[in-house]
């Protein structure tokens, strides 16, 4: 191991990075492959965001795994409602570390208009949540507003220590 | 002895280098070029030191972000065999390449080199021999995965690889008939000087039918869109859905390198290899009498340059194939396998057979 | 027109007919529960009616009368234009009192599977009576009127998933897992043993699928598996169980549920107007057909019309609407078959027409644009331009796509014959819209019964041949040609006047007298006030529009309030999925998702 970190360490000091955790950070921020735990109107901006015209590949997001395995972040878009809950948690709990959670939408964040017996008050109820993007639904610009803070996010986490 | 061994492991330093940066950038190639075919720009924002090289760093990016990704093995999956299979996937895409000839004999140091890892007479076999390894890496990562949808991913890869494997085979013998041997150099060497007077003398021109047979296979051997059944996202989510981080990372450069291997096969069979057109040993020779001297040194890495230009420009169009047809189906793609490109090739190798008999 | 056949009716049930009337032009029939289903089968097979599609069954809880629900049937039939609404009591004694119509129709099985489901009535002889939408473990039926609105039955402990909260996911899994058995069909999920077959459900990952290759006489056994609910291409709201022999599917059912949000507890508590935001939720694709759907139904109780220049605007804006619905549709299940490309061309026309909707309604998905008594906002400036430049874009990228696509014999190959369903059938399970025009038969509501004005404007109604995958993917690319034939004359003869109608019952000040007035704000303040909105008359109307998937009806009682007492809606997408188990038996594993993708299932409508 230690070989490894120092020879990590010695390539981050090569591109001018300085730490290794510089180093991961950007290769973590600039390599998201995501998980889109899609159920409902939210899609359909998310849709809009990934394709084309707003086109988040642009910053390295446009991978979708639909593996949770293979992915880091977990976008979660969409009402969930108890019956989908623990599929949500499941999916959650394979995503191999390190990952992110990002709650997509006024459901998500905290039922939405939803104040009801059917639907999850909030996502952050059953799972950690590192950002959200507010909006019934999100315009393509705040998501990807919320995409950049995401990868500010994902720099600065303390990725040498974990 | 030395100088020998030293020129082998030069060579093979050189020839899996180009063979993986290619690879790579193929990755980053299919990206732009699928941006650019759907209207779209494509990753570029990675930058090092302010410099963006429209989204090359993105690759590092990924292979950083892949290697210190956690590494997941399922539990009840039988760990050795589960870590065993993507090696079995890069390692024989790998040293297939090695029967490829990438340019004549070259003189370096007083040592004559050979332009191709291993020199050896039974290049078209080794070849085939190392792609049907490819299926016990997908088959062992399927099943060891313990999924229910890597196991079908995995048996649809099994029956896929296997069917295709055949017409693959087929559709090249025609053009051993043709050469005459098994050694892809000797079928390199024989594409040199012009045929009809002005047209290259490629294997192309012998063997149309074999071309088309032998790419249509090979994308279906690489497991490429409109191939990709036993990966079908939308449908069984494909056959490595239990890796993570670099192991998937490896499935994934596999197809790439497979994905290069292909073109530089079909390039050797049927584009000449590292022929340059009208170039012979000491220049150009143009059609109607013109000439052009050129230092007999060169030739050799103009020859060398050729090569990776053809491979390149198959790579290219391996890629926009995929990003134009939708997926087969299982049973179609059975259909397509047994019932069409078999009896083709077959067909192929009858016709090749009555044509050498006619012209002798 | 209608009244004929509640003239027949009464002539054939004598006295089991026990009232009968006739209101906003539809007609009621309340018939002896015991004598249900001989009127309904009478109505099906009298040749001078042929009611041969059942649209809806519902439930209205009367809290507090005898027997305490009214069952509520809507048939129609296709040939002739009649429609009739059946009621019947039944109490609230847990007994089987109705007799299941599942015989006549075949719709009638996951409509009373829903009913039951939501107000826990019970029907006699009904083959596979379980929960539909909500999950085994729920206790209660939420649409019964002593059923709060915010009574959650989380299924899950708050912060689950936390590393630092001590949760034993395990003992939860378990719990789950047999709820997630129980909530497939006894055939697959072992409680019935057909031929002995136990289903390991969404857990299967646990156990090993190479050990049950073989039973223990070595005979082989078929592969269980679960897609979805979060599968790539059941839009992550569906789960669709298959039985595998090989990639054949032998046998499969659909669980759906999973996007349930209450959307008639919702509106059962909330004003008509309030009630509008929910509908754009339904079917998000073309969000402003169900605004424009909700808006007539509200006005068919009420017994307005909107001025012309309302009409024209709703006639616009549901067409560009409908386009998206149709481009988003075709992009989904060409991606999903591996078209990529295709896909992204489709989203960037869609694109174009979400920048129109914005530039009317101000926002791109959820828009709220038709309200009770007539629409939001007038065109902006310039309009005409940008309408015109986004469907030269749509003409555009479709053209690539055709070229694409349609001879492209791979998608061809998926397509063709994929997926067939005979028009009996189609009728049967109470398809509607492209689908069913697809097998042939040309029924269009925007033709058969025209609302806002249809019938002034020229347009055809493509219909297909042979009710496979290829012909959907047909007809809804034409009706998309069609349906900018249609805006290109709503927009040329747009009528002059104002956008809202001056009825008392519905008016609005506008915005520029609310921010300057005393008068215009009280005004304002009254109608949004909860208590002061618009009150209907009590009564009932069911009232139908032709949505992006078909025939979307909201079926509304009024009890005089400005809150709807029950509000019920009919989703087109409903029909179809519940056809799909039928669709794809015997089918292979890769027809499932073209199949799937051309029923356009959207979770909103679906589940409510
Ligand atoms: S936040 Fe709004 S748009 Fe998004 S899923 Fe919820 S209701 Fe739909």
């Amino acid at each position: 191991m230690g070989m490894i970190q120092s020879s990590i360490d010695a390539l981050s000091g090569s591109v001018g990075l300085g730490k290794l955790d510089d180093l991961l950070g950007w290769a973590r921020k600039y390599s998201i492959f995501q998980y889109p735990f899609i159920t409902a109107c939210c899609g359909m901006e998310y849709m809009s965001a990934a394709c084309s015209h707003y086109d988040v590949d642009r910053f390295g997001a446009g991978l979708t795994r639909f593996s949770p395995r293979q992915a880091d972040v977990l976008f979660v878009v969409g009402t969930i409602t108890h019956k989908q809950a623990p599929y949500l948690l499941r999916v959650y709990q394979q995503i191999c570390e390190p990952k992110w959670v990002v709650a997509f939408g006024a459901c998500v964040i905290g039922g939405g208009p939803y104040e009801n017996y059917a639907a999850l008050q909030g996502i952050d109820k059953i799972i950690p949540v590192d950002l959200y993007i507010p909006g019934c639904p999100p315009r393509p610009e705040a998501v990807l507003d919320g995409l950049i803070k995401l990868q500010e996010k994902i720099q600065k986490a303390p990725h040498g220590r974990e | 002895m030395t100088g020998e061994f030293v020129i082998a492991i030069v060579k093979t330093i050189v020839a899996v280098s180009t063979l993986m940066t290619l690879a790579a950038l193929l990755t980053w190639a299919e990206r732009k070029q699928s941006a650019v075919m759907q209207d779209r720009i494509g990753a570029n924002r990675a930058a090092i030191l302010g410099f963006r090289a429209i989204g090359l760093f993105h690759i590092i990016a990924d292979a950083i972000k892949m290697m210190t990704k956690e590494d997941f093995v399922p539990p009840f999956a039988n760990r050795f065999i589960h870590s065993l299979a993507p090696f079995l996937a890069i390692f024989p895409a790998i040293v297939a390449f090695a029967a490829i000839p990438m340019g004549d004999t070259v003189t370096l140091f007083g040592h004559t080199v050979e332009m191709r890892l291993a020199p050896m007479n039974i290049g078209f076999l080794f070849i085939f021999a190392m792609a049907s390894v490819t299926v016990y890496a997908i088959v062992l990562g399927g099943w060891s995965s313990n999924n229910r949808f890597a196991m079908l991913g995995a048996m649809r890869a099994a029956g896929q690889m296997i069917s295709y494997e055949l017409a693959l085979g087929l559709a090249v013998v025609g053009s051993v008939m043709v050469y005459g041997t098994l050694d892809l150099m000797e079928i390199a060497r024989a594409q040199t000087g012009l045929f009809a007077g002005f047209l290259p003398n490629w294997g192309i021109i012998y063997q149309p039918l074999g071309f088309l047979l032998l790419i249509t296979a090979s994308i279906a051997e690489t497991k490429r869109a409109p191939f990709d059944i036993p990966e079908a996202e939308s449908e069984i989510i494909g056959c490595f859905l239990e890796y993570s981080g670099m192991k998937f990372g490896m499935f994934f450069m596999a197809e790439f390198v497979t994905t290069v291997v292909v073109a530089g096969l079909v390039s050797t069979l049927y584009f000449g290899g590292y022929q340059v057109p009208y170039l012979m040993a000491d220049g150009f020779h143009l059609p109607f009498g013109l000439f052009l001297v050129t230092p007999a040194a060169l030739v050799p890495w103009l020859q060398f340059g050729a090569f990776w230009i053809k491979v390149v420009f198959f790579c290219w169009l391996l890629l926009t194939i995929r990003w134009t047809l939708p997926r087969f189906r299982y049973d179609q793609l059975m259909h397509l396998g047994w019932k069409i490109l078999l009896p083709l090739a077959l067909f192929n190798v009858a016709a090749t057979g009555a044509w050498i008999l006619a012209a002798a | 027109m209608s009244q004929h056949a509640l003239d027949r009716l009464t002539d054939e049930l004598g006295g089991a007919l026990l009232d009968s009337c006739s209101e906003h032009g539809d007609e009621t029939a309340c018939i002896e529960p015991g004598h249900l289903h001989r009127a309904a089968r009478f109505l099906r097979d009298d040749p001078e009616l042929e009611m041969n599609m059942l649209v809806d069954v519902t439930a209205v809880d009367r809290l507090g009368r005898d027997s305490r629900f009214d069952i509520v049937y809507h048939l129609h039939s296709l040939g002739r234009g009649h429609r009739i609404r059946l009621k019947v009591q039944a109490s609230d004694s847990g007994e089987a009192e109705i007799r299941t119509l599942t015989d006549l129709w075949k719709s009638a099985e996951w409509l009373e599977r829903e009913v039951y489901d939501m107000f826990g009535v019970r029907f006699e002889g009904h083959p596979d009576l379980r929960r539909l939408l909500l999950y085994p473990e729920f206790e209660g039926h939420p649409l019964r009127k002593d059923y709060p609105i915010d009574k959650e039955q989380p299924r899950l402990p708050d912060l689950a998933g936390y590393p630092e909260v001590d949760y034993d996911a395990s003992e939860d899994a378990a719990r789950l897992l047999k709820g997630m058995q129980r909530t497939l069909s006894p055939r697959l999920n072992g409680t019935a043993g057909r031929n002995g077959k136990v289903l390991h459900g969404a857990e299967a990952g646990l156990r090993s699928p190479v050990a049950s290759g073989t039973d223990s006489r070595g005979r082989t056994r078929n592969l269980f598996l679960d897609m979805g609910p979060s599968h790539p291409a059941m839009h992550g709201t569906i789960r669709i169980s298959v039985e595998l022999a090989g990639e054949r599917i032998v046998d499969s059912d659909v669980d759906i549920g999973y996007l349930h949000r209450g959307f008639e507890k919702m509106c059962e508590n909330r004003s008509y107007a309030q009630s509008i935001i929910f509908t754009d939720r339904l079917n998000y694709v073309s969000p402003i057909i169900n605004n424009v759907g909700w808006s007539l139904a509200v006005e068919k109780l009420l017994g307005i019309e909107v001025p012309e220049r309302a009409a024209a605007l709703r006639v616009l804006m549901s067409e560009i609407s409908r386009i998206a619905d149709h481009l988003t549709c075709v992009a989904a299940h060409s991606m999903e078959t591996g078209a990529f490309t295709a896909f992204l061309y489709l989203i960037e026309a869609r694109e174009e027409l979400y920048k129109l909707l914005e530039r009317v309604c101000g926002g791109r998905v959820t828009l709220a644009y038709s309200r009770v008594g007539g629409v939001a906002a007038d065109l902006p400036d310039r309009f005409e331009f940008h309408l015109a430049r986004a469907l030269a874009k749509t003409r555009e990228m479709m053209a690539d796509v055709v070229k694409l696509l349609d001879g492209n014999r791979i998608f061809q190959d998926r397509m063709v014959g994929v997926g067939a369903i005979s028009p009996k059938d189609a009728i049967s399970y109470g398809i509607t819209g492209p689908f069913l025009r697809s097998t042939g038969v040309s029924y269009d509501v925007r033709k058969a019964a025209p609302y806002s004005g249809y019938e002034k404007y020229e347009f055809e109604v493509p219909v297909g041949q042979n009710g496979d995958n290829f012909d959907r993917y047909l007809v809804r690319m034409e009706e998309i040609r069609q349906s900018m034939r249609i805006i290109e004359q709503a927009i040329a003869k747009q009528p002059e006047g104002p956008i809202q109608s001056e009825d008392p019952s519905v008016n609005r000040p506008p915005k520029s007298e609310v921010y300057t007035s005393i008068e215009g704000l009280m005004h304002h303040f009254k109608r949004t006030m909860s208590g002061h909105g618009t009150a209907p008359p009590t009564s009932e109307a069911y009232g139908y529009v032709e949505g992006g998937n078909g025939e979307l009806g909201f079926y509304l009682v009024s009890d005089g309030s400005d809150t709807a007492y029950r509000a019920h809606c009919r989703a087109p997408c409903f029909a179809p999925m519940s056809a799909l188990s039928s669709l794809i038996e015997g089918l292979t594993i890769a027809d499932v998702i073209p199949t799937f993708g051309t029923v356009n299932m959207i979770g909103g409508e679906l589940d409510r």
